[in-house]
């Protein structure tokens, strides 16, 4: 239970060190603008078209360029398809008037803007000694902490803002996209609402009041807000602009292990993400899987599949337990789980047929699930481990003859 | 709460809940030496003095009796909560680990409980110890990494 009595909002000030009782609060604001960004990268829902248009028709005329066309297409894929079957990258090119046509004017003028606000940003930087070292402590603690401790509000921001972001959406949501087009589309490719993190950044310095950004910056910030926060991917060419609707389904759990609300897609029977025209993925904690490894894994499909982490995926779809027994696995070493009466560790190798081969520890949960029963579960371990105890023993960083005098586990 | 502790007595005392499929009435147990509980592991301080060291970040706090989070459940998954008899015990954290396993460092002078939703509650008798995280071998990339069990 908190002690601390809230203090007025209007109190905040500019910077989170100068008084402890303050920093907590603008940090969980930090948080929560982020998870308001978060939503909008995560948002299935059809587009705002005319906000959209509204602000992309701003950006052409801001570089020089008349209002283009605009032509919706139900998903990024089908935005790449259009791209390529009406040829409309192949007058861009590197040489003569590349940097020239509309897509690269865009993205210099967003870039050279934030090029700025950085500038005006580092101006308030902190005396930290070592900056990247703060950001990396700010990475592992919640907002709150790292301002108690001292950590300067822009290492916090960078990392519960911008990196959370960046993970979740970015190098999560937009990578798996990706995966789902050619590996060249032509153009500049935006990613509308997976884009989050580089508004988000800005628009937090500017809600907190920490940075006085100048007048054409704020205005391109709330053109770039207004595109992310309303459609998806768009690429921009001369004459036309091709907008791709927004998902229709796209589902996430938390990034275990991670305290800045990241997220990664998941859904343990269902496509994580999907879009109208029928373009899907599966994908098991993050990992991008064939549909077979949620609709029906088998024994034979596991061993026929030659990527180790769809066959992990798979594997734990069916249990390690029925997967051990029913493949036929090679016990190496077996002991009496320590601290845990009653039950064994064991340790198996599994070769994928390929030349390559994995130790795996199977154990037993310390405590009961709801039915009673206890929950085996697998876990990889270093391949020149060959015995159950020091496999135990290295999972949580020490040696064998120490792990064996464990007490007690639940 | 250094008498003998059942699950309902300190879910009582500390309004933390756990499953209620556990049993309730059985006593809690407490260990001087190293136990484990789901993805968490409680070292005597002795056998790891040598790799897990406080830094120049580290700061202690104070366990209240409401509990200090060790692993947050905003991470997914159950939190872990800390607790033990307010102004007995401290809880320092980020420490120094080669191996990054280690959470923080527990010292106590009562004894301290580990509170999980799944897993129960287990009793820490008085000492010092670092309390660390469970890890696998990563797979299916170039070359071996790990990354943390979470259950």
């Amino acid at each position: 239970m908190s002690t601390a009595p809230l203090r007025p909002v209007a109190a905040r000030r500019a910077t989170f060190t100068d008084n402890n009782d303050h920093s907590a609060e603008c940090m969980f604001g930090v948080g929560a603008v982020r998870d308001a960004w978060l939503g909008h990268g995560l948002r299935a829902w059809p587009s705002d078209r005319t906000t959209a248009e509204s602000a992309v028709e701003t950006l052409y005329r801001r570089s020089g360029f008349r209002e283009p066309e605009f032509v919706w297409v139900p998903s990024p894929p089908a935005g790449s398809d259009l791209i390529a079957v009406e040829g409309l990258a192949t007058t861009l090119s590197f040489a003569g008037d590349g940097v020239a046509c509309v897509s690269s004017r865009i993205a210099t003028m967003l870039s050279e803007s934030r090029r700025r606000m950085d500038t005006l940003i580092a101006r308030g930087r902190s005396d930290w000694p070592n900056e990247r070292r703060a950001i990396e402590t700010a990475r592992t603690q919640s907002p709150d902490d790292s301002a108690r401790v001292g950590i300067s509000p822009n290492a916090i921001i960078r990392a519960a803002v911008w990196d959370s972001l960046r993970t979740s959406l970015f190098d999560g949501v937009a990578a798996a996209i990706r995966t789902l087009m050619p590996a060249v589309v032509g153009g500049v490719t935006w990613y509308g609402q997976q884009e989050a993190h580089r508004v988000a950044f800005y628009d937090t310095y500017r809600r907190f009041g920490l940075a006085r950004f100048r007048s054409d910056d704020v205005e391109l910030l709330d053109l770039h807000t207004a595109v992310t926060g309303a459609t998806g991917w768009w690429w921009a060419f001369d004459n036309v602009c091709v907008m791709a609707e927004r998902p229709t389904a796209l589902h996430t759990e938390p990034i275990p292990g991670r305290v800045h609300n990241e997220r990664r897609l998941h859904h343990p029977d269902a496509p994580a993400l999907e879009f109208e025209d029928g373009h899907l993925l599966f994908v098991h904690h993050g990992t991008i899987v064939p549909d077979w490894v949620v609709l029906e894994p088998t024994v034979e499909r596991i061993a026929r599949e030659r990527n180790v982490e769809v066959r992990r995926c798979a594997i734990e779809r069916i249990g390690w337990d029925t997967y051990i027994d029913e493949a036929g696995l090679a016990l190496i070493d077996r002991a009496d789980d320590p601290g845990n009466v009653g039950h064994t560790l064991q340790l198996y190798v599994i070769s994928d047929g390929w030349g390559r081969s994995d130790h795996i520890l199977l154990a037993v949960n310390g405590s009961p699930e709801r039915d009673g029963r206890r929950r085996r579960y697998g876990i990889y371990v270093p391949t020149r481990i060959s015995s159950a105890l020091d496999a135990a023993a290295w999972t949580y960083g020490i040696n064998g003859t120490d792990y064996a005098r464990l007490v007690r586990r639940t | 709460m250094n008498s003998i502790m059942t699950l309902s007595d300190l879910t009582a005392l500390t309004g933390l809940d756990v499953f209620d499929y556990l049993d309730q009435e059985v006593s809690v147990p407490v260990i001087d030496g190293m136990q484990a509980q789901g993805d968490l592991i409680v070292v005597p301080y002795s056998l790891v003095a040598e790799i897990v060291t406080p830094g120049p970040w580290t700061r202690s706090e104070n366990v209240p009796l409401s509990g200090v989070v060790l692993l947050r459940s905003a991470a997914g998954g159950n939190p872990h909560s800390l607790v033990a008899d307010e102004g007995m015990c401290m809880w320092s954290t980020p420490v120094n680990d080669p191996r990054r396993l280690a959470l923080g460092i527990l010292d106590t002078r009562v004894t301290a409980y580990l509170i999980h939703p799944e897993h129960g509650a287990t009793g820490i008798a008085p000492g010092r110890y670092v309390i660390g995280r469970q890890r696998e071998r990563g797979v299916g990339r170039f070359f071996e990494r790990t990354h943390f069990v979470v259950d």
